[in-house]
């Protein structure tokens, strides 16, 4: 009843879409032999523009063979633009006197560059051009020839931002697809490693890579990806976060239910673990479906420590998103209608501290919740200067006068903190901002109904939980339904010598990952001998 | 005729849902404790009445697997043609909504009287069966899969609330065992009973398992581990209370009132208490789900979820109406009124259900009428 009435809310305020396109329809005319024609159309197909940089040449038997060569200043490597087609053109090529002779050389050895393509409508030769190809037109040849020069400024690979780690790769996806594609290949060296490339976009035209591991990978799923990306039709994709709206299982919830990342060995990781991953020309920011609740909460760091450490953390911080989920709450609920669940000298205190608050405990709780929800905004987007002065105005304000005007009480403060703190133990943002957003409503629950509220509303988020899926793969997966095989990396992580088999439901292709049996063992007589056996009879 | 509920659930999701019905929702009342005469042999009534129950949840099993692939109320249409299948249909319906009454009713009373005295009893009746509804609304796919993981942390508050008063425990209250003999116990054996006839609602969830072969073992188990848990919750409470059992209003809620360890962990009935009612709306949304679909088969709508908010509303009407007061509640849980009632109800359909089998594939008119 309540998604009904959320649908036709949002169909109410998204109004009903216009169809058809703005595109001019280009894709269909010629290029002319006409060689000031095609310099006109396409000058004005760019509109001008300043950066598109048009070179007449003069070639061939006294120079009577006219071509061109069109680029987008700054999208093409321009020592190699000049070495390897510039200079092939002009360089002495005396004996040419046609030109569909000199069109014909330059195709098929003349141009030195790693790809050349020929094209026929202005449409694909424009868009080569746009995409920082370099194009070549011969006067008198109603062809083109694109060539792959592209080579712009960007930002090199640094380690990432967002998810540092301890213990592992320092590498960071970049913002240029092919580098990314190759950072990713750099960790798989297999031939299996698939990638398929799309465009989206009308004015964008962002190319969007899916990359997955064929013979692990469950082809319904990439078959599903596929399709989703192509009902995709907007005009501009600025972030693979326009995508995963686009994508999305439940685009009505506040949980992601498509992983992000932006750390290659994370995304191998989930390749081998027969997941899609879905790069994005332009970002960083990679997605990984079909993705579960449990690998939001997960880090990278969890598989390179020892397990222990890592079962450990991965424990820490599934109790710190319950705790940043429920705590105010909690404590809300606790000190407003369960005062014997204390112990007598805390409720003491606590009541001591309230003695002159004018709120009921909600009250204060939303109230301080919403002045640490600001501040910390503040904090992210100013200046790391001046950032640093909001958090210390921020501490004074928030923590100390609160208290000494009477508006809070230090054991809210706390509270308020220390969950705070415990929602940035979430290593997924995205998750994290869903804990933030429900943590209003939990608190309001427990202001209203004390801890039945809490339990009322932990209940609904379940059932909202388990309806969720993502690519088909329940979103708890391994905690609702229960897959006992899928435990072993979910709550804990056992090690790797026990992670036998691949995730239940993406990775049914291919079962097991490992031999069995890796458990490392004291070395025994008898195994001694067989490996000097081995060894002697040249099998190892 | 359509598939009214499309969804598949494993066996372990089954007995998850029925122990999470069964073993808990009821235990914080365990309302066999003030029937039970000699109150130090509970413990005898419950183990006796989990044995039996496993004959009857046998034979619900049996007669579901007679045609996997059909509701107990699909059944006996079957079997007992149209207009006499859809009376039996409508009464197992009923049922199940007074089943699903009291338990709404149950939850709120032990918060008003325990918690929360000054809330009116609607409140939470409201909330749980709202909620309920809405779990039951997405199919029993996603209630199994609820009850798969709820059923964890309802063991682990269980656990708690019968191990940790440890200290408080006096296993000599157990003595003398069977004072006056079988006799006085056999009554309350019928509460025991009584309770577990609840599970007919198997017949209901059988054609929705993913292997219905697995009802049978599966429900078994489920019997047994509840019976096991509530065995264990009678030993404890007569071992904490002894002869003041039968005076107790809420005795497991009570029992998690006396954890004290080391002046700190103590008075955690309100966290035991929230874990309990996971478990109780859990039942509820499984047999709101029950009657909605089974409704729906009845008269043969296509969609059974546009039945569930009404029956929950009618649930909760109902739950209001039906009883004065707490005290009113618990007789109507005695063995003296809902006992006799379920009873007539689930005995005598399951019996009819079978002497219609038997005459069906005895009779030559039978086997024509057979699909």
């Amino acid at each position: 009843m309540l998604g009904t009435l959320w649908r036709l809310l949002f169909r109410r305020i998204a109004g009903v879409r216009g169809s058809g396109g703005t595109e001019p329809r280009r894709a269909e005319v010629l290029i002319s032999a006409d060689l000031s024609v095609n310099r006109e159309r396409i000058g004005s197909a760019f509109g001008n523009s300043p950066d598109l940089v048009t070179r007449d040449l003069w070639t061939g038997a006294r120079g009577r063979i006219s071509a061109l060569v069109i680029h987008i200043d700054g999208l093409v490597d321009k020592r190699l633009l000049a070495e390897a087609v510039v200079e092939r053109i002009t360089g002495l090529q005396l004996e040419w006197t046609d030109p569909a002779q000199a069109y014909e050389d330059l195709k098929t050895r003349l141009l030195a560059s790693s790809g050349v393509e020929e094209v026929d409508t202005l449409g694909e030769f424009i868009g080569g051009i746009a995409r920082g190809d370099a194009g070549v037109l011969v006067d008198g040849v109603a062809k083109g020839l694109v060539c792959a020069l592209r080579g712009w400024e960007q930002r090199s690979v640094e380690e990432p931002t967002t998810e540092s780690t301890v213990r592992g790769s320092k590498e960071g996806f970049v913002e240029a697809l092919r580098t990314n594609t190759s950072l990713l290949r750099r960790r798989i060296m297999s031939p299996q490693l698939w990638i398929e490339e799309v465009t989206i976009g009308r004015i964008t035209r962002t190319r969007v890579a899916i990359a997955y591991i064929a013979g692990v990978v469950n082809e319904d799923i990439v078959e599903e990806v596929r399709n989703r990306l192509k009902r995709i039709d907007v005009d501009a994709i600025h972030e693979s976060g326009n995508i995963e709206e686009f994508i999305e299982d439940a685009p009505l919830s506040p949980f992601p239910t498509i992983a992000r990342t932006e750390r290659p060995d994370r995304v191998a990781g989930a390749l081998t673990d027969g997941r899609v991953a879905i790069l994005t020309d332009g970002t960083p920011f990679v997605l990984i479906v079909p993705a579960t609740f449990t690998m939001f909460l997960t880090s990278s760091e969890d598989y390179y420590e020892r397990y222990f450490a890592g079962s450990a953390i991965r424990l820490l911080r599934i109790a710190a998103f319950f705790i940043s989920l429920t705590l105010p709450a909690l404590y809300v609920a606790v000190t407003t209608f369960h005062q014997e669940m204390l112990p007598t000298p805390l409720v003491l205190g606590i009541a001591a501290q309230r003695e002159g608050i004018p709120f009921p405990a909600v009250v204060e709780a939303l109230l301080m919740e919403f002045a640490f929800e600001t501040l910390r905004e503040a904090g992210i987007r100013l200046p790391r200067v001046v950032g640093q002065a909001v958090s210390i105005i921020g501490a004074l304000v928030v923590g100390d006068a609160a208290i000494r005007a009477g508006l809070a009480s230090p054991a809210m403060v706390m509270v308020v903190a220390f969950t705070g703190i415990a929602s940035f133990a979430t290593p997924v943002f995205s998750l994290a901002v869903a804990a933030r957003l429900l943590r209003f409503v939990m608190t309001v629950l427990g202001g209203a109904l004390g801890l039945f509220g809490v339990a009322m509303g932990m209940f609904a988020l379940l059932t909202h939980l388990t309806c969720l899926r993502s690519f088909g793969v329940p979103y708890l997966e391994p905690l609702a339904p229960l897959v006992l095989s899928d435990l072993k990396d979910a709550l804990v992580r056992v090690p790797w010598w026990a992670m036998g088999r691949r995730p239940e439901f993406t990775g049914k292709k291919a079962p097991m990952r490992q031999a069995p049996g890796l458990k490392p063992r004291p070395p025994s007589p008898e195994r001694e001998e067989v490996h000097r056996l081995l060894d002697t009879e040249g099998v190892r | 005729m359509r598939e009214v509920e499309g969804g598949k659930i494993s066996g372990r999701q089954l007995a998850a849902l029925l122990v999470l019905t069964r073993a808990m929702a009821v235990t914080m009342t365990f309302p066999t404790a003030a029937a039970v005469k000699p109150p130090q042999d509970i413990w005898i009534v419950t183990l006796l009445g989990t044995l039996v129950s496993v004959l009857f949840v046998l034979l619900v099993a049996r007669l579901g697997l007679r045609s996997p692939d059909k509701t107990i109320i699909e059944q006996a249409e079957l079997l007992l043609g149209k207009y006499l299948g859809k009376l039996v249909g409508i009464i197992l319906v009923w049922y199940w909504m007074s089943v699903a009454c009291g338990a709404a009713r149950e939850l709120g009373e032990a918060y008003t009287v325990a918690i929360m005295p000054e809330t009116p009893v609607l409140v939470f009746m409201v909330a749980t069966v709202f909620l309920a509804a809405n779990a039951a609304r997405n199919g029993l796919e996603v209630v199994g899969r609820m009850g798969e993981s709820i059923l964890w942390v309802v063991l682990f508050f269980a656990a708690l609330v019968l191990v940790l008063p440890y200290d408080q425990m006096r296993f000599k209250n157990l003595a003398p065992v069977l004072a006056r003999g079988f006799r006085p116990l056999m009554l309350p054996t019928g509460t025991v009973v009584s309770f577990f006839l609840e599970f007919i609602i198997l017949g209901m969830i059988l054609p929705y398992l993913a292997r219905p072969r697995d009802a049978t073992r599966y429900s078994v188990h489920a019997v047994l581990a509840s019976g096991l848990v509530m065995t264990w919750f009678a030993v404890a409470l007569v071992a904490v209370f002894g002869p003041a059992l039968p005076d107790l209003v809420m005795p497991a809620f009570s029992l998690s009132r006396m954890i004290s360890i080391a002046n700190f962990f103590e008075r955690i009935e309100a966290v035991t208490m929230a874990a309990w009612t996971l478990s109780c709306v859990i039942k509820l949304a499984l047999f709101l789900w029950g009657c909605a679909v089974g409704l729906a088969q009845v008269f043969g709508v296509s969609r059974y979820q546009s039945l569930v908010y009404p029956l929950g509303a009618m649930t909760v009407a109902l739950g209001i109406l039906s009883f004065e007061s707490n005290p009113a509640l618990q007789r109507f849980l005695r063995f003296e009124v809902f006992g006799v009632y379920s009873l007539i109800i689930t005995v005598g359909t399951t019996a009819v259900l079978y002497l219609a089998a038997f005459f069906r594939s005895r009779l030559p008119l039978g086997r024509g009428l057979r699909r």
